[in-house]
C-alpha cells in the first residue's frame, strides 16, 4: 500500500521543481501584496533614519548611506519589480499568441513575414537595444521599458504556438474532420485552444523572467528611476556607494537575496511546468532496483516448474525460465515470463508474436541489454554452457558480437547518425580483435559489406544517405562481421517494403548458410518466418505457448492461438475471407488470471480461467502450454462461436 | 548550398540594416539633444552659468553634420558605419568613439573568452557525466546546486564574491583590471596582475556557465542515450568509454557547439553588468561610464558593434552547422 502510494507520487506530473517554484513565487507575491500594509512608507525616504547604521534594536535591518530603512525599502521594492515582470509577460504572451496563431493558420506570406520579423528580433541583443532607448529618456520610465521588452520577447512564444498549430494540422483527425465538411479553421481552433493554456503559462513565466532581468540590468547600469525604489535600484545604490567594500552587508545583501529568490522561483516554476506539460521526458536513468523483485545476480536455481526445453548436447543457446519485467508507473509488467527454449548449432528458429507481446524485450534480454525500466529478474541464458546472466560485464562485452550478435530492427536509429558507416563497422571489429592494422581493418570492413551485397564505398557514407534496405544490410554486416555462433534478428524487415524484405531475408539466409551460425528470428510475420526458419516458437503475452518444427506447427498446430494465427494468413489458392483473431492482445499490465489467452480462446473453460497452464511435451519434439493437453494429442476442431467464454 | 548561404547572408544584412536604422533614428526621434545636454552638464560642472552655449551647440552640430537634412545624415551614417567610424565621444572630445572601444575590447574579449571556454569545457563534461548511468553517485547530488547557479543572474554572485574574497578574506582585488600603480609591460608581473584581477569576475561567469552548460548537455545526452543506436553499440560489445564518447558525447556536442558560437557572438554584451560591478576596464565599464556621462555617441557605437557581433555569430552558426552535423544539408 505504502509502496503504491509512493509510486503514484513519484510518477505524477507534480515534480519537486513545480512545488518549490509555486511555494517561492507565492511567498514573494504574498510579501509584495501584504507587506506594504504593515510598514510605514516614509521610512523608505532619503534621510528617514540615521544613515549607515547596522541592524540594531531601533533600525531592525539597518539603513543605507542615504538614510533609508533597508527593510521598509525592500518591502516597497517588491511590488514594482513584480509589476514590471507581469507587464512584460502579458504583452509578450499576448503578442506571441496573436502572431503565432496567425503564422500557424495562414501558412503563406503572413507566416513568412512573421518569421522573418521574429528572426530579426531574436538576433538583436535585448539589453543593448534597451540601453540605447533608455539612455535617451530624460527620466527613465520603467513601465515603458517593460512594455518594450514585451515587444522584444514575443518570438519565442509565437514560435511554439505556431509549431503547435502546425503539428495539429498534420494530425489525421484534422484531416478526417476536414473530410467531414468542417472548416479547417474551426477544427484547428477547437483542437489548438485546449493545448494553448499550459504553453502560454510557460511562455509567460519566461517573459516575466526576461522583463525583470532586463529592467534590473538597466537599473544596475544607472538607467533606473531614482524616485521609485526597486530591487534593481537598491543594488545600483549599494554599488554606487561601495556598500560591499565598506562592509555594509545589511545593505547590499537583502536585495540580492530577494532577487535571487525571485529568479530561482521562476526557474523552478518553468522547469516544473515543462515537466507538467510533457511528463514523458525522463531526467535520469533510475538505477534503483524495483522493490519486491529480487535482482538477478546469482545463477538462478535450475528449472523446477517447466520441463526445460529439449536439452541435448548440441544446443548453442539455451534459455531457461527467462523472466523480464518492466517497472512502470502503474505497476510491474511481466514482459517475458518464464520463457525457455534452446537453439541448436546451425539452426534457424523463428519466434512469432503480435505486437506488444514481448518480442523486442526478449531479443534485448537475450544479450543482457535490458535497460531500466526493464529488468531481467530470473532465469538463465546459456551460451555454450556459460550463463550470460551471471558472467562479469567485461566478459559479456567480449562475447557480444564475437559469439552472439544482434541485428536490430530496420530503422534509421540503430546506426549512429553522425558517424560514417565504415567506422561503425570497424569499431566493432576493433573492440574484439585489437591488434589489426588499419589496412587490415579496412579490408575486413569492405569484406563484411560485400558479403551482404553492399559496395565497399558505402563505408564512406552516413546512415541518412542510405536507403532503409541498405541500412538493414549494414546492420547485418556488422552483426556478421566476426562470424558469431548466434545471431538474434529482431524484426529485421519490419520497416521495409515487401520486395526489399524478401531480398534482406534471402541475404540473411545466405549468410546463415555460409557461416553456419544459429539464427533466432523474431517477428510478427508468420509468412516470412515460416519461409526462413526450421523451428518456430509462438510468443503470447510474454510466454512461449508453443514450439516445434515449422512443418509440424503449420500442419498441426497444438495451441488454439497458433491455429488462429495460421488461419489468419492469406493463401494464394483459397478464396476464403480473411479472418482475424477476435479481441486484442492483452495488456501485459492487466493480464487475466489463469491462461492469458482464455478471453480470446474458443476452447476456454473455467479451468483455464483459474489456473495458468505450463509448457509440456504432449508429442515428441512438440511443446505447448495449454490445458487441452495431455488429455488430447492434437488440437480438436474449433467449437462453435457460442461457446466462447466472455471475459 | 550557395543559395542557402546567400539567403542567410541576406537575412544578416536585413538584421544589420534594421538595427542600425533604429540606432540612427532613436536619438533623432526622441526629444532632447545629446550635445546640448552634454554641454549643459559641462557648464554646470564648471560652475559658469553665464556662458551662452547655443553657439557651441551649433558649431558641434555643424561639425558632426547634424545640421544636414535627415536623409543626408542617414547616408553619411551608413558611410561612417562601413568605415567603422562612430564619431567622437561627447564627454571626452576629441577622443573618437572607436578609439575608446578599441582600448576596451581586449579586456572584455580576454576575460570573457577564457571564462566562456572554461565554463563550456567543465560544464559540458559534467553534463555528459551526469547523464551517464555508471558515473559516480555524488555527481547527481550536484544537480540542485547547478540548477541554482544557472537560475540566478551571475552578476548577483559578483557582489557576494567581492565580499567573500576581497573584503573578508582579502586575497583578491575587489575591482579594476590591474593595480592602479602597475606599469603595463610585457612581463610576468603584469600578466599575473591581470590574471589576479580577472579571477573574481570570471568566477561569477564560470559558476553560472557551468550550471547552464551542464544542464543543457545533460538533457541532450539523456535523450541520446535512449536512442536505438546506443543499444546497438552495446550489442556490438564496444567498451563503455567508446560508447560514451563516440556515440553519446559526439552527437550531444552539436547543439552545445552552436550554443558556444552564440555565446561568443554575445561576448561584448553579456559581460556588461559583471564588468560594471567589478569596474573592469572593458566594454561594460565603457558603457557604464558613457551612460553616467550621458555620452550618447559612445553608447550608440558600442551597441552597433554588439549587434554586429551577435548577428555575425548567428550567420556563422547557420553556415557552419551543416558542416559539423552530417544530417543537415544546406536546404531550407
Amino acid at each position: 500500500m505504502a509502496i503504491a502510494k509512493q509510486k503514484r507520487l513519484r510518477n505524477s506530473r507534480i515534480t519537486p521543481s513545480l512545488i518549490i517554484g509555486i511555494v517561492v513565487i507565492t511567498l514573494i507575491i504574498l510579501v509584495g501584496l501584504l507587506g506594504p500594509l504593515f510598514i510605514n512608507p516614509k521610512m523608505a525616504r532619503v534621510g528617514a533614519v540615521e544613515p549607515n547604521s547596522p541592524p540594531s534594536a531601533t533600525i531592525l535591518f539597518g539603513s543605507d548611506s542615504q538614510g533609508r530603512d533597508v527593510f521598509t525599502t525592500i518591502i516597497m521594492a517588491i511590488p514594482p519589480t513584480l509589476r514590471i515582470g507581469i507587464i512584460t509577460g502579458l504583452i509578450s504572451v499576448l503578442l506571441g499568441l496573436i502572431l503565432g496563431l496567425m503564422a500557424g493558420f495562414f501558412p503563406g506570406w503572413p507566416d513568412a513575414l512573421i518569421r522573418t520579423f521574429s528572426d530579426v528580433l531574436m538576433a538583436v541583443p535585448a539589453l543593448a537595444f534597451m540601453i540605447l532607448v533608455v539612455a535617451r529618456m530624460k527620466r527613465p520610465n520603467l513601465v515603458l521599458v517593460a512594455i518594450i521588452v514585451g515587444f522584444l520577447t514575443w518570438p519565442g512564444t509565437a514560435r511554439s504556438i505556431r509549431s503547435l498549430v502546425l503539428s495539429i494540422r498534420e494530425r489525421s483527425y484534422t484531416l478526417v474532420a476536414r473530410a467531414n465538411g468542417e472548416t479547417e479553421l474551426g477544427v484547428l481552433f477547437r483542437e489548438v485552444m485546449p493545448n494553448l493554456l499550459p504553453l502560454m503559462i510557460a511562455s509567460f513565466i519566461g517573459a516575466v523572467t526576461m522583463g525583470i532581468y532586463t529592467v534590473m540590468a538597466l537599473e544596475v547600469l544607472g538607467l533606473g528611476s531614482n524616485v521609485i525604489p526597486t530591487l534593481g535600484m537598491m543594488i545600483f545604490w549599494s554599488t554606487r556607494f561601495a556598500a560591499v567594500l565598506r562592509g555594509m552587508w545589511w545593505w547590499w545583501s537583502p536585495p540580492i537575496v530577494v532577487l535571487a529568490l525571485i529568479f530561482l522561483g521562476l526557474f523552478f516554476l518553468s522547469r516544473g511546468l515543462d515537466r507538467y506539460i510533457s511528463p514523458a521526458i525522463p531526467t535520469t536513468w533510475s538505477r534503483r532496483r524495483p522493490r519486491g523483485v529480487s535482482p538477478k545476480s546469482e545463477p538462478a536455481t535450475p528449472a523446477e516448474k517447466a520441463p526445460s526445453a529439449v536439452s541435448d548436447g548440441t544446443a548453442v543457446l539455451q534459455v531457461k525460465n527467462l523472466q523480464v519485467i518492466y517497472e512502470t508507473p502503474a505497476g510491474i509488467v511481466r514482459a517475458v515470463d518464464d520463457v525457455s527454449f534452446s537453439l541448436q548449432a546451425g539452426e534457424r528458429m523463428g519466434v512469432i508474436g503480435e505486437s506488444g507481446c514481448g518480442k523486442t524485450t526478449l531479443a534485448t534480454a537475450l544479450m543482457r541489454l535490458s535497460r531500466p525500466p526493464a529488468y531481467i529478474t530470473g532465469g538463465q541464458i546459456l551460451l555454450e554452457g556459460r550463463d550470460l546472466l551471471s558472467i562479469s560485464e567485461e566478459d559479456l562485452r567480449d562475447l557480444r558480437l564475437k559469439e552472439i550478435a544482434l541485428i536490430p530492427q530496420a530503422s534509421m536509429n540503430s546506426l549512429n547518425p553522425v558517424m560514417r558507416i565504415g567506422p561503425q563497422v570497424k569499431d566493432g571489429l576493433k573492440a574484439h580483435m585489437g591488434k589489426l592494422s588499419n589496412q587490415e581493418l579496412d579490408a575486413r570492413v569492405a569484406e563484411s559489406l560485400e558479403r551482404v551485397g553492399l559496395r565497399p564505398e558505402v563505408a564512406n557514407r552516413y546512415p541518412h544517405q542510405l536507403s532503409g534496405g541498405m541500412r538493414q544490410r549494414v546492420a547485418m554486416a556488422i552483426a556478421n562481421a566476426l562470424a558469431p555462433k548466434v545471431i538474434i534478428a529482431d524484426e529485421p524487415t519490419s520497416a521495409l517494403d515487401v520486395v526489399i524484405q524478401k531480398q534482406v531475408m534471402l541475404t540473411l539466409k545466405r549468410l546463415q548458410e555460409e557461416e553456419g551460425a544459429s539464427v533466432l528470428l523474431i517477428g510478427h510475420d508468420m509468412g516470412l518466418i515460416a519461409q526462413f526458419a526450421d523451428r518456430i516458437g509462438v510468443l503470447y503475452a510474454g510466454k512461449l505457448v508453443e514450439a516445434g518444427s515449422v512443418q509440424e506447427v503449420l500442419d498441426n498446430p497444438l495451441h488454439p492461438y497458433t491455429r488462429l494465427l495460421i488461419d489468419s494468413l492469406p493463401t494464394l489458392e483459397g478464396k476464403h475471407d480473411l479472418v482475424g483473431i477476435a479481441g486484442l492482445p492483452p495488456e501485459l499490465l492487466h493480464l487475466p488470471s489463469g491462461c492469458a489467452f482464455y478471453p480470446r480462446c474458443p476452447f476456454a473453460d473455467e479451468h483455464c480461467k483459474g489456473e495458468a497452464p505450463v509448457l509440456q511435451v504432449p508429442i515428441d519434439h512438440r511443446q505447448v502450454s495449454c490445458h487441452l493437453y495431455p488429455e488430447h494429442t492434437a488440437l480438436p476442431p474449433t467449437p462453435a462461436k457460442a461457446n466462447i467464454l466472455q471475459a | 548550398m550557395l543559395r542557402y548561404i546567400g539567403r542567410r547572408f541576406l537575412q544578416f544584412l536585413l538584421i544589420i540594416f534594421i538595427a542600425n536604422s533604429i540606432t540612427f533614428l532613436l536619438p533623432r526621434v526622441i526629444p532632447g539633444d545629446p550635445i546640448r545636454e552634454q554641454l549643459e552638464t559641462k557648464r554646470a560642472a564648471a560652475g559658469n552659468t553665464n556662458v551662452d552655449i547655443n553657439a557651441w551647440v551649433a558649431t558641434y552640430n555643424e561639425r558632426f553634420g547634424l545640421d544636414q537634412p535627415l536623409w543626408k545624415q542617414y547616408l553619411y551614417y551608413w558611410r561612417d558605419m562601413v568605415r567603422l567610424d562612430f564619431g567622437y565621444s561627447l564627454f571626452s572630445y576629441p577622443a573618437t568613439v572607436m578609439s575608446k572601444i578599441t582600448s576596451a575590447i581586449p579586456w572584455t574579449i580576454g576575460f570573457m573568452s577564457v571564462s566562456i571556454l572554461l565554463a563550456f569545457l567543465v560544464g559540458t563534461a559534467l553534463g555528459a557525466l551526469l547523464a551517464w548511468p555508471s558515473s559516480p553517485r555524488f555527481l547527481q547530488g550536484m544537480v540542485p546546486f547547478l540548477m541554482v547557479v544557472s537560475a540566478i543572474p551571475f552578476y548577483l554572485f559578483g557582489m557576494a564574491l567581492i565580499w567573500i574574497f576581497a573584503v573578508k578574506l582579502r586575497i583578491l582585488p575587489p575591482s579594476g583590471g590591474t593595480d592602479p600603480t602597475l606599469i603595463m609591460r610585457r612581463d610576468w608581473k603584469t600578466v599575473l596582475n591581470i590574471i589576479k584581477h580577472a579571477i573574481l569576475p570570471s568566477l561569477a561567469l564560470v559558476m553560472y556557465g557551468i550550471g547552464s552548460w551542464s544542464l543543457g548537455m545533460r538533457a541532450v545526452m539523456v535523450s541520446i542515450l535512449g536512442e536505438d543506436y546506443i543499444t546497438f553499440a552495446r550489442a556490438k560489445g564496444l567498451p563503455n568509454r567508446s560508447i560514451f564518447l563516440r556515440y553519446g558525447v559526439r552527437s550531444a556536442l552539436l547543439p552545445q557547439v552552436t550554443g558556444l558560437a552564440i555565446s561568443f557572438g554575445l561576448i561584448l554584451g553579456s559581460g556588461v553588468l559583471i564588468e560594471s560591478i567589478f569596474n573592469y576596464p572593458g566594454i561594460g565599464s565603457l558603457m557604464y561610464a558613457a551612460i553616467n556621462q550621458k555620452d550618447y555617441f559612445v553608447i550608440n557605437g558600442t551597441v552597433a558593434i554588439m549587434v554586429f557581433c551577435a548577428a555575425s555569430a548567428l550567420l556563422i552558426v547557420d553556415i557552419i552547422y551543416p558542416l559539423i552535423d552530417p544530417r543537415i544539408r544546406y536546404g531550407t
